[in-house]
């Protein structure tokens, strides 16, 4: 396959709305400025913009650049005249040859249209049902308080049809207890789907549109199958964009409502159905708290900021959350988005990843909580890259910690402090 | 998406998030008015930090601008700042600043007379009131102290080295020295915003102290591009001065730039409570005016937004803002179509010569209004008794030449909200 040259600028009028198209660039740099991938490979929104501008189509068909771009669309919150960058860089990404592509990226898609798990780590239907249900046996096995927690399939009428990402089952099952017990402690009807069960997408940031239209066409299918009212997808906020902009995108007719799992957990803990609170932070740890973009800036706006917010204090206390700055709608990328952690850049993944981890240090807090998956990977690792003083938590893991209900085995991304912290004593088996 | 369409009951609903809109929030807060605010990127994110009130007058810089607004009245008897007693402007000034310093970021107080700011260019200008965090700097220069000025290796449109050759001969003992911002990577260009967010680490701070030393020598004082924090400016700033052992300020850098930025998010932080709303980057898409007061219609991710209320203040600025838009032959406003006093045609808009004296005619365009703040249709009676504007979009003050901008803001915003205080009554 060869190199196809798109008219940039041309796509730019016809994909851009009226009045936000390249030529109302007032050159005012706000965008670079507030881009964490400006200034690789000598390149950056305004740059591309400017680029397109003159013509210089065969220079933006071939830059790199565009696979450092996270299409995070922080550039486009801040431009005064709403132009949308990260539209074009999807095109540019969807012209280059797929040999040519970032493999990693490709693998991933290619894995997730082998079989009908779509799962990007290859896992198959059996595969999940086998690990969830071991998973549930230990969990069984070490606390009889959940004799009787049930992961459910293909259940028809659940309200709430769950995804959940690959990673889990793949390299970290004991991860998803918490969300299973928080589930079961609220009383929620929801299910699991043999069928498109995985929560990833990579083939969204392939640039292929039919490779991401595929992807989800597979999922909604298989949504639409069991008939759920609301589709959630863990706290992951990639998962969520990625299947919900592609029903958009692609006009597909879901049977359900995508929702944020967030909302959900401060929709429970208003009703009281889900009674956490900060007590077992004696020791007045500080948290700070990654928006996700592809959840706040990219799907539901600040409204799901303030949720996370509500959450996050509930569980940490007040007193004990310190926010990011920028936040909210106006929050950095921290470099795990759009394939970036699969596009094999290590070396620029980390310089983008620099700027969130100089925010999350000036928190100085010493733990980060990320809903999304993808970040929760990047800041991770740049916290270990940059010699970071914290740790990364999912909310599922502080609320069981909160509720009481955290076992031994769920701990891994708490911090020695937290180790042991309300473990419900070993004999509690014994003792009935 | 689960989506959901939201209604917000105010009493004054202001369009704009510029320096009137910002204003115009606070003024209605001192006042116990419950105000919801939207507004998006506007001239304010481009501005040095320097609020001025009245810096220059038909080519004159002006030192005294309280004297000067009493000539501004001779030559521009239409100007808003003439239509407001100096006792106002006054208070305006001064509650905006207090609140500002309430708030976290630390202004000079506005006094008598200019202060001779610091531009990025190497010249000054007259202004009322300065960052905390530059205040030295008009200090050093009065004083000629000696003064070593930093700028940094791949940042653009701050030079030292031109900086301190254009102000040679005032200041003999200015120099300037380019060093590496700490932990950048190299070749790669160097936004203030970053080297400013990356200031809010102490780590940082002292990496850079350290890398300052070494070319201290004799000098008093060190300048820098304004890059000393986004969100705790006075803080950094004082942290720089115990780690250097030297005075430090800031020289506002060219957009891009910090302090903008510094007051956008100083405000998305701080500035709400229960009875305040602020929605930023977002625009009113449509407003309904009635007899009771208007409806205000737009959306975010969420859904559909509406805002009633009892009043509002129209605060959405000139062209860099979209509150004024330039059709082939005329100006328009935006919103609500309010007719916009204007040169005849297009030829006229600009005078010949780009420094002429008398300024452009299209810096002077804007909205007619009456006493109490209210634009005015072609009639000039006003378009409604609870529609008011605030700040540039208002008519005959060209805020670029008089050197005015704040003062025309803050000033009108003051008025504005107190006159639909008026009617909210
Ligand atoms: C490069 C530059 C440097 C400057 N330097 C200085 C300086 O050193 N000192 C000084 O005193 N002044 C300076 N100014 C001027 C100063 O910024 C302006 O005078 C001041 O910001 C004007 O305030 P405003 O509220 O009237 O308008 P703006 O600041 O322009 O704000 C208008 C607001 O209205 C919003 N808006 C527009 N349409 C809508 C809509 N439909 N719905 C909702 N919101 C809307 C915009 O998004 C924006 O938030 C500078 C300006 C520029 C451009
Ligand atoms: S922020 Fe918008 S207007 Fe400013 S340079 Fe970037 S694209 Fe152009
Ligand atoms: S989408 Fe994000 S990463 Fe891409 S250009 Fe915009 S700000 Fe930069
Ligand atoms: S990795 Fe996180 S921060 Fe980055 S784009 Fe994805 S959701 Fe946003």
């Amino acid at each position: 396959m060869t190199q196809k040259i798109l008219d940039f600028n041309k796509l730019a009028h016809e994909l851009l709305p009226k009045g936000s198209g390249y030529d109302s660039c007032i050159a005012c740099g706000l965008c670079s400025s507030g881009c964490p991938a400006a200034g690789f490979f000598g390149m950056g929104p305004q740059h591309f913009i400017r680029m397109a501008m003159l013509g210089m189509n065969q220079e933006l068909a071939t830059t790199p650049w565009v696979w450092t771009c996270t299409q995070c669309k922080r550039c486009l919150y801040i431009c005064p005249m709403n132009i949308d960058v990260s539209l074009l860089v999807g095109a540019a990404r969807g012209a280059w040859p797929d040999e040519k592509k970032p493999q990693g990226i490709m693998r991933s898609c290619e894995a997730q249209s082998l079989n009908s798990s779509t799962s990007a780590m290859g896992l198959t239907s059996e595969d999940f049902i086998e690990i969830t249900q071991d998973v549930l046996e230990e969990i069984k096995a070490e606390d009889h308080r959940f004799n009787t927690l049930q992961v459910p399939f293909d259940k028809k009428g659940a309200y709430f049809v769950v995804n959940q990402n690959s990673r889990e089952p793949g390299v970290e099952a004991e991860e998803m207890g918490p969300l299973w017990k928080i589930l079961n402690y609220v009383g929620a009807n929801w299910s699991y789907t043999s069928k498109g069960w995985a929560a990833e997408n990579f083939c969204m940031f392939t640039g292929s549109d039919a490779a991401w239209e595929k992807m989800v066409t597979q999922r909604v299918d298989a949504m639409n199958e069991l008939g759920a009212s609301v589709w959630i997808n863990t706290e992951c906020g990639h998962s969520l964009y990625a299947l919900w902009k592609g029903i958009e995108r692609f006009d597909l007719k879901a049977n359900f409502q995508p929702g944020n799992l967030i909302s959900y957990y401060a929709q429970w803990i208003r009703e009281g159905k889900l009674p956490v609170n900060s007590d077992w932070n004696t020791m007045g740890l500080k948290f700070t708290l990654q928006d996700p973009c592809q959840l706040v800036r990219k799907s539901s706006g600040d409204p799901a900021a303030e949720d996370l917010r509500f959450v996050a204090k509930k569980l940490v206390g007040a007193d004990n959350f310190i926010d990011m700055q920028p936040c909210k709608s106006a929050n950095y990328c921290c470099g795990g988005g759009g394939g970036f952690l699969q596009a094999g850049m290590r070396e620029q993944r980390r310089a983008y990843g620099k700027r969130k981890f100089d925010q999350i240090a000036a928190t100085q807090a010493s733990y980060v909580l990320t809903p999304c998956h993808n970040c929760h990977s990047q800041i991770e690792d740049i916290g270990e890259y940059y010699s970071g003083n914290y740790h990364v938590v999912h909310f599922w893991t502080l609320i069981c910690l909160s509720l009481g209900i955290l076992g031994q085995q769920e701990r891994r991304y708490l911090g020695p402090e937290l180790e042991n912290l309300g473990l419900v004593p070993g004999d509690i088996n014994a003792k009935t | 998406m689960i989506r959901e369409t939201r209604s917000i009951q105010t009493q004054l609903a202001i369009v704009g998030t510029g320096l009137g809109g910002l204003a115009a929030g606070i003024f209605a807060k001192y006042r116990g008015i419950k105000s919801a605010q939207v507004g998006h990127t506007g001239a304010i994110t481009y501005t040095t930090g320097y609020f001025d009130l009245l810096g220059g007058l038909l080519g004159e810089q002006i030192l005294d601008p309280w004297q000067g607004l009493s000539s501004l009245k001779k030559h521009y008897p239409k100007h808003p700042l003439v239509r407001i007693a100096k006792e106002d402007i006054h208070k305006a000034l001064n509650l905006f600043n207090k609140e500002l310093n309430n708030m976290g970021i630390g202004y000079s107080e506005p006094g008598n007379t200019n202060l001779m700011a610091l531009l990025p260019s190497g010249v000054c200008k007259p202004t009322i009131s300065v960052p905390l965090t530059m205040l030295a700097g008009v200090k050093a220069k009065e004083a000629k102290s000696p003064t070593l000025l930093i700028d940094f290796v791949g940042l653009q449109g701050f030079s030292a080295v031109e900086f301190v050759a254009n102000l040679k001969k005032s200041w003999p003992l200015l120099t300037a020295q380019r060093i590496a911002f700490p932990d950048m990577i190299e070749g790669q260009q160097v936004f203030p915003e970053v080297m400013a967010r990356a200031l809010e680490v102490p780590s940082t701070r002292q990496k850079l102290a350290e890398t300052i030393k070494p070319f201290i020598g004799n000098a008093k004082y060190l300048g820098l591009p304004s890059i000393l924090g986004i969100n705790k400016p006075d803080l950094i700033h004082n942290n720089m001065e115990e780690l250097l052992g030297v005075k430090v300020f800031e020289i506002p850098s060219i957009p891009p730039s910090v302090p903008g930025m510094r007051l956008r998010e100083l405000f998305e932080q701080k500035f709400v409570d229960k009875n305040v709303t602020l929605i930023p980057q977002h625009k009113v898409e449509h407003i309904e005016l009635n007899d009771d007061g208007a409806k205000l219609f737009f959306k975010d991710p969420f859904g559909d937004i509406e805002i009633s209320c009892k009043a509002t203040i129209l605060a959405s600025g000139r062209f860099l803002s979209g509150g004024l838009k330039a059709e082939q032959q005329n100006i328009v406003e935006t919103l609500l179509n309010i007719p916009v006093t204007q040169p005849t045609g297009r030829d006229d808009w600009y005078q010949e010569k780009y420094f002429d004296p008398k300024g452009h005619n299209i810096n002077q365009v804007g909205v007619e209004i009456d006493n109490n703040f209210r634009p005015l249709n072609t009639k000039g009676e006003p378009i409604n008794r609870r529609l008011f504007a605030a700040g540039t979009i208002i008519a005959h003050q060209d805020w670029v030449r008089q050197r005015c901008g704040a003062g025309v803001s803050l000033s009108t915003a003051y008025q504005a909200v107190k006159y639909a205080a008026k009617v909210l009554d």
